[in-house]
């Protein structure tokens, strides 16, 4: 026996050997820090996909900074920023002409008017591609020179041509005219017309590098950043730290905590420097089952609308990072501003007034009969609803458990749920929800229409059908079908018949009620000044900071331009700083003002707050160790003795 | 002629096996409700002119609109051509490529964790068994490892030895900076980012086998050729050989079924450390909705304990004839 | 009337169960954890979850287990979970234990056609991969519940049970005292209930052991999968937030190292009774001295 097991020596002594290895630095090959640039919040999967036509699974910047749109968006400004496109225009009621730069692709060939009309007529042939339906509106598309080409329309949709205008890439068509399949391309090896190229990819990021031959350079400049590392970061934890500690200099996330953080880094740039911190991105809205009873009486859905105490949410969920929203959840960017009835709202809409949610609530008949503090309805049936958000959405989650608490002090018994995604999704476009929180589609644009046009998509199916528009609570008014049809073929620069139309849609909404609009989300956006500055600000506004994917040209392409590295000097080789957060919490008793009753009351509050403190420490490198270190290992080796002494007290025999 | 009756008939029940796997497989998603398509879609903000086009577009393209036999034909056929379908998650990699890729992590984790945790576990087991004070020393702790959950045991190591005492990196297979090749750094790290989950695998595995080990040969001391040898004054040498000869059968048996095991331990202890292996790549087809990805996960884990399994009961049936005679009935 | 029978021809083996250091050390900690189980719950003021106030705080005295980064209370999690975590277990073992005794004692009493066709079933679940199963089956099932989930983990875990019980009925079966009965003329059912059963029922108890705690262990996994009870707490969810929110590269462990403890404290104490029934049941595995 003894014989047999020398074999373990030699086994024994090769870990030994690894563990020795083991101890060698890898040295990784590292990018110059002052060209480089690490942004993350818009890369939440393993990334191997570059295929512009498939925007919804490529990697963040597949489209924007590799493949171009023939314009960009500035949604603070309202203005399109002519990009591939040197000039577009309606030389016609149904004729867009659209007049190129000169731009080039990557391998040199010039961009032109063929590429273009490719682009489009290549949706014709692949009906997979995300704009193909523009061709059951889109006659023909004549190319005029080698620069200029026409769109001739047979029924011009004028805010859907809009929208597409910057959301829709061109593509080489010397490249993917030899493609058979190209939705199941991944384009590996992307070749596009924009500032930057694909350096490399892994499980963990996507490496960008800037195009020195990029044909914007006299009109535009050069982008500051070299490289791009854009990292897939596990969780917003993890983001915040590196953040802290300037390993990422961009971020997109959602950050808890954001007032703290800029409070206690200098160094930490945000849109706002206060309240609200973040540029309005989306509506979130409230969606109701218009199907469902109590939930098809318009009163009820009005006393829920006075229920909700959406400050409330704003100031305990997103510690006043975001804006309530109006009534009409019309987005406070020029381009909704100029057609939201601001006097309607003001006549019609709700604000949170409990009182008057319970007057509501009382005349349409729903009385607690049976005592338990929740309404029964009016012919003395039980009433029990629910809301769901997706499990781990942790800011909507906490936001709907105080919705049911807000619905709950007016007698409404609903119980927050939190599937997961798919069967929150699957339960969303079926219409078997009650009450839901969404927001997918109601994103800044040139126009309120794409707001609507999600809403009230008029091809709804009924409950139990999927649908893929946001008519989720199944709302049908032939009105207002109409009306939106009507502003889809009235020119974006008819102001006078739009704003009417509009009016005439946010009355019926006031009306009816069909949704909630709660709170806009923002555009959640952190950046570092430890590398790199030229951020856009409230006051340098020159463009939104957002890289998500497909939002790139609302701003994010403007921002690279106007990055400038920080010079400094050279830090000793031997020490680096090391920070440690450590996350602190308080209870601070707060003096807040509160309407209540339809009074305005000031109350404490005690209300909690996470500070994030922090310590920066020089180190030798050599001397790593977390400073909370040696509590835990001392906590964890008496966790390890008191086990082993306990199971060895039990079992030991004599 | 036993030999060969024997695997065949263990063939029949793995391909038998191997049919109920893949139709379950097949049948599981195709009769829950949820949408993989309307998920796949869900990611993107677009008009609903565009969705609607793309969802009835992407439903053909999956197969999703032909009746359930035709899709179950298909199904098969795909398979024996070795095609798993196309990812949603990882749109549009193909499952098969995702899996293959994924598949190498598995195996340079399990496979050492499995043989030196044998090794290892055995040996300690058959110390133990003659040795009274290490014994008593030894077996609580062999409990408490063969009753840890393989991802707690991963946890623990994360935590010592990433934070307390930050040694090992904590996630992934390699530096995000660094670039697979077979240079020596590249070696290094990947074992600096290897030996941690293989910790923790090989430490569960190691109690069970010690205790194994362990029981056998005190069975084996205790019973009647042993005492019977004892009575005629060999020396106790002797009588232990015999004794881990016997005990040593079992734990080969054991071996097949550990494997298994083994597979399921390794998906949880990829989680903790987002090693890119198979359970890695189920847990975030899981979390994406992804049932393509799912399905090609879980065939590939099944083919792999299907075929190791399979080795191991032929060489099994090799080492100890008697196995393969009460297997197929034969006299021996 | 059977208990009594039973207890009589056991008398002897009572006594040393109750000698046995095994199955007194286990069963204490078992005691133990049973009891926090029990107990547990009604020694917090915070529900399982429930927003405290205090994000992601060390242990204190008012949160013995510290806070979460939601800011739950951990100690309420882990009794809270430690209870759903045990009816899992002893649910999914009861019915894993049901179902592979019954097909192992029909396939090995009766033989032929039925035993081979069974012994097939058996070998067919034995190799597919459990756990990969279970995560096919969950991640299908929209409401997960923890009966649902002891369900289909009993359905999964019973082969090499009902493996074991055949072996161990076809024994029986060719034992004298059994022959004999069937030489005069006892009917089947009752050469069952009184001849077999009793003899098999302490098998069946350490079998159930072993189930007990391979479903724990089973749902344990489920759960930090993602794939664990959509409503509710257990000590694998508690493990799978603590892995998904960071906990220990963000120091905190004692979000992510006490849940675990306790399940591999409560394993513990099942293996070391199984063992210490196993040594009093067969005197084979007894060391002298």
């Amino acid at each position: 026996m003894q014989a047999r097991f020398k074999s373990i020596v030699p086994l024994l002594l090769s870990i030994l050997v690894l563990q020795v290895v083991l101890s060698i630095n890898a040295s990784a090959q590292e990018l110059p820090r002052n060209e480089t640039i690490y942004v993350g919040g818009g890369l939440w999967a393993p990334s191997s996909n570059f295929n512009p036509l498939t925007p919804w699974a490529a990697a963040t910047g597949s489209v924007g900074l590799i493949y171009e749109p023939l314009f960009l968006y500035i949604p603070i400004k309202d203005e399109f920023v002519p990009w591939l496109a040197e000039e577009g225009k309606w030389v016609s009621d149904n004729v867009y002409e659209v007049k190129l730069r000169e731009a080039k692709w990557h391998d040199g060939t010039p961009l032109t008017a063929e590429d273009v009309k490719f682009t489009f007529e290549y949706a014709k042939i692949h009906q997979g591609i995300y704009y193909s339906s523009i061709w059951n509106w889109l006659d023909r598309i004549e190319v005029v020179d080698e620069r200029t080409v026409r769109f001739v329309f047979s029924e011009p949709h004028y805010p859907e041509w809009t929208y597409y205008l910057y959301t829709l890439y061109i593509i080489p068509k010397h490249i993917w005219e030899k493609i058979e399949n190209p939705l199941e391309e991944a384009n590996t090896n992307p070749i596009g017309s924009g500032m930057y190229k694909l350096k490399s990819y892994d499980q963990n990021q996507v490496v960008y590098e800037r195009n020195d031959e990029w044909w914007g350079k006299d009109a535009f400049g050069t982008p500051g950043p070299k490289y791009i590392v854009y990292l897939r970061v596990a969780s917003n934890n993890v983001a915040l730290a590196m953040l802290v500690r300037g390993e990422l200099d961009w971020s997109n996330f959602f950050l808890p905590g954001v007032p703290q953080l800029v409070k206690q880094y200098e160094f930490i740039h945000t849109w706002y420097k206060d309240r609200p911190y973040h540029l309005p991105a989306n509506v979130a809205f409230l969606f109701i089952n218009n199907q469902k009873y109590p939930l098809n009486l318009t009163e009820f859905r009005r006393a829920m609308a006075y229920a909700i105490n959406v400050d409330e949410i704003i100031e305990r969920v997103f510690e006043g990072t975001v804006l309530k929203s109006n009534s009409v959840g019309f987005l406070p960017i020029p381009s909704w501003q100029r057609f939201y009835a601001k006097d309607l709202d003001e006549e019609m809409g709700f604000k949170y007034d409990p009182d008057k949610a319970n007057e509501i609530l009382d005349k349409l008949g729903f009385k607690d009969i049976d005592g338990d503090g929740y309404r029964e309805t009016p012919s003395g049936e039980r009433l029990r609803l629910t809301i769901i958000v997706p499990f781990g959405w942790t800011d909507w989650m906490e936001s709907i458990r105080i919705i049911a608490e807000n619905l709950g002090q007016v007698g409404i018994n609903v119980e927050p749920k939190f599937p997961d995604f798919s069967k929150y999704f699957d339960d969303l476009t079926k219409g078997y929800f009650d009450l839901a929180i969404n927001n997918f589609n109601s994103f800044v644009s040139p126009t309120p229409w794409t707001m609507y046009n999600w809403l009230f998509y008029e091809d709804t199916p009924p409950i139990g059908e999927n649908s893929w528009n946001g008519n989720f609570g199944r709302y049908f008014n032939d009105e207002i079908t109409q009306l939106l049809g009507e502003v889809l073929v009235t020119p974006m620069d008819d102001e006078a018949t739009l704003r009417e139309l509009y009016r005439k849609i946010q009355e019926i909404f006031l009306r009816d009620l069909p949704y909630i609009p709660l709170w806009y989300n923002g555009f959640w956006f952190q950046a570092s000044t430890l590398h790199w500055t030229g951020w856009p600000s409230e006051d340098n506004p020159y463009g939104v900071p957002v890289t998500w994917p497909g939002n790139w040209q609302l701003g994010g392409v403007l921002t690279l331009l106007n990055l400038k590295p920080v010079v400094r000097e050279e830090t000793k080789t031997t020490t680096s700083p090391v920070v440690t957060t450590v996350t602190k919490t308080q209870e601070v008793t707060e003096t807040v003002t509160v309407t209540e009753k339809g009074q305005v009351v000031t109350k404490e509050v005690v209300k909690t707050q996470t500070t994030v403190i922090t310590k920066t420490v020089e180190q030798t490198v050599e001397q790593m160790t977390t400073p909370t270190g040696g509590n835990n290992t001392l906590i964890a080796v008496a966790v390890v003795i008191i086990v082993v002494l306990a199971a060895l007290a039990l079992l030991r025999r004599r | 002629m036993g030999l060969i009756r024997y695997i065949g008939k263990k063939a029949v029940i793995y391909l038998a096996t191997f049919f109920v796997a893949v139709t379950l497989n097949w049948a599981i998603p195709r009769f829950m409700p949820g949408n993989p398509i309307g998920i796949l879609l869900s990611r993107f903000a677009t008009l609903p002119e565009s969705a609607e086009v793309m969802y009835s577009y992407f439903t053909q393209a999956f197969g999703l609109d032909k009746p359930l036999y035709e899709q179950y034909i298909n199904f098969w056929r795909a398979l024996l051509n070795g095609d798993l379908g196309v990812s949603i998650y990882l749109y549009p990699q193909k499952v098969r490529d995702i899996v293959l890729e994924a598949l190498p992590y598995d195996i340079v984790l399990i496979v050492p964790a499995v043989i030196v945790s044998w090794i290892v576990g055995n040996w300690l087991g058959a110390l133990a068994s003659t040795n009274r004070r290490l014994d008593n020393i030894l077996m609580p702790i062999f409990y408490f490892l063969t009753a840890s959950p393989y991802f707690w045991m991963a946890i623990v190591l994360a935590w010592v030895f990433t934070v307390t005492i930050p040694i090992f990196p904590p996630s992934g297979a390699y530096s995000p900076g660094i670039s697979p090749s077979l240079s020596l750094s590249f070696i290094v790290d990947f074992l600096k980012h290897w030996i941690l989950p293989f910790l923790s695998l090989l430490l569960v595995m190691l109690g069970g086998w010690a205790i194994g080990m362990r029981n056998m040969i005190i069975y084996e001391l205790e019973s009647n050729y042993s005492r019977y040898m004892e009575a005629l004054g060999a020396p106790n040498r002797l009588i232990l050989r015999y004794a881990f000869r016997n005990a040593m059968l079992p734990q080969i048996t054991g071996l097949a079924l550990q494997i298994g095991l083994a597979v399921a331990g390794a998906i949880t202890t990829e989680i903790v450390f987002s090693y890119p292996g198979l359970g890695y790549l189920m847990l975030q087809a899981i979390q994406n909705q992804d049932y393509f990805l799912m399905q090609g996960a879980f065939l590939v884990i099944v083919i792999m304990v299907l075929i190791s399994n399979f080795v191991i009961d032929i060489v099994y049936a090799i080492v100890d004839p008697r196995v393969r005679y009460t297997y197929t009935g034969e006299t021996g | 009337m059977m208990l009594d029978r039973i207890m009589e021809r056991h008398r002897e083996t009572l006594i040393l169960l109750r000698r046995n250091r095994k199955i007194k050390a286990g069963a204490s900690i078992l005691a133990v954890i049973l009891a926090i189980a029990v107990i547990g719950p009604y020694t917090t003021e915070y529900g399982p979850l429930e927003y405290t106030g205090a994000i992601g705080e060390p242990p204190s005295s008012r949160h013995p287990l510290g806070t979460n980064t939601f800011g739950y209370d951990l100690y309420s999690q882990v009794v809270y979970g430690l209870r759903s975590s045990i009816l899992i277990g002893l649910l999914g073992g009861i019915l894993a234990t049901a179902i592979g005794v019954l097909i192992g004692f029909i396939s090995g009493y009766f033989g032929g056609i039925i035993d081979e066709l069974l012994m097939m079933l058996t070998n067919i679940f034995l190799v597919i991969p459990t756990l990969a199963l279970l995560i096919i089956i969950a991640a299908y099932i929209e409401h997960r519940g923890i009966l649902i989930e002891s369900v289909i983990i009993g359905l999964t875990s019973w082969p090499w049970t009902a493996r074991a019980v055949r072996a161990n009925t076809l024994s029986l079966r060719n034992r004298e005292f059994v022959y004999l009965a069937r030489m005069s003329g006892m009917p089947t059912r009752s050469i069952i209930l009184r001849e077999i059963a009793p003899n098999m029922l302490s098998y069946i108890i350490m079998v159930f052991i072993l189930q007990f705690g391979g479903a724990i262990l089973y749902a344990v996994s489920l759960d930090f999968i993602g794939l664990g009870p959509t409503k509710g707490i257990s000590l694998g969810v508690i493990l799978q937030q603590a892995v998904l929110w960071n906990a220990v590269q963000l120091g905190m462990w004692w979000w992510a190292i006490p849940p675990g403890l306790l399940i591999a404290l409560l394993l513990t104490s099942l293996y070391v009774i199984n063992t210490g029934l196993d040594e009093v049941l067969n005197p084979r595995l007894r060391r002298q001295g």
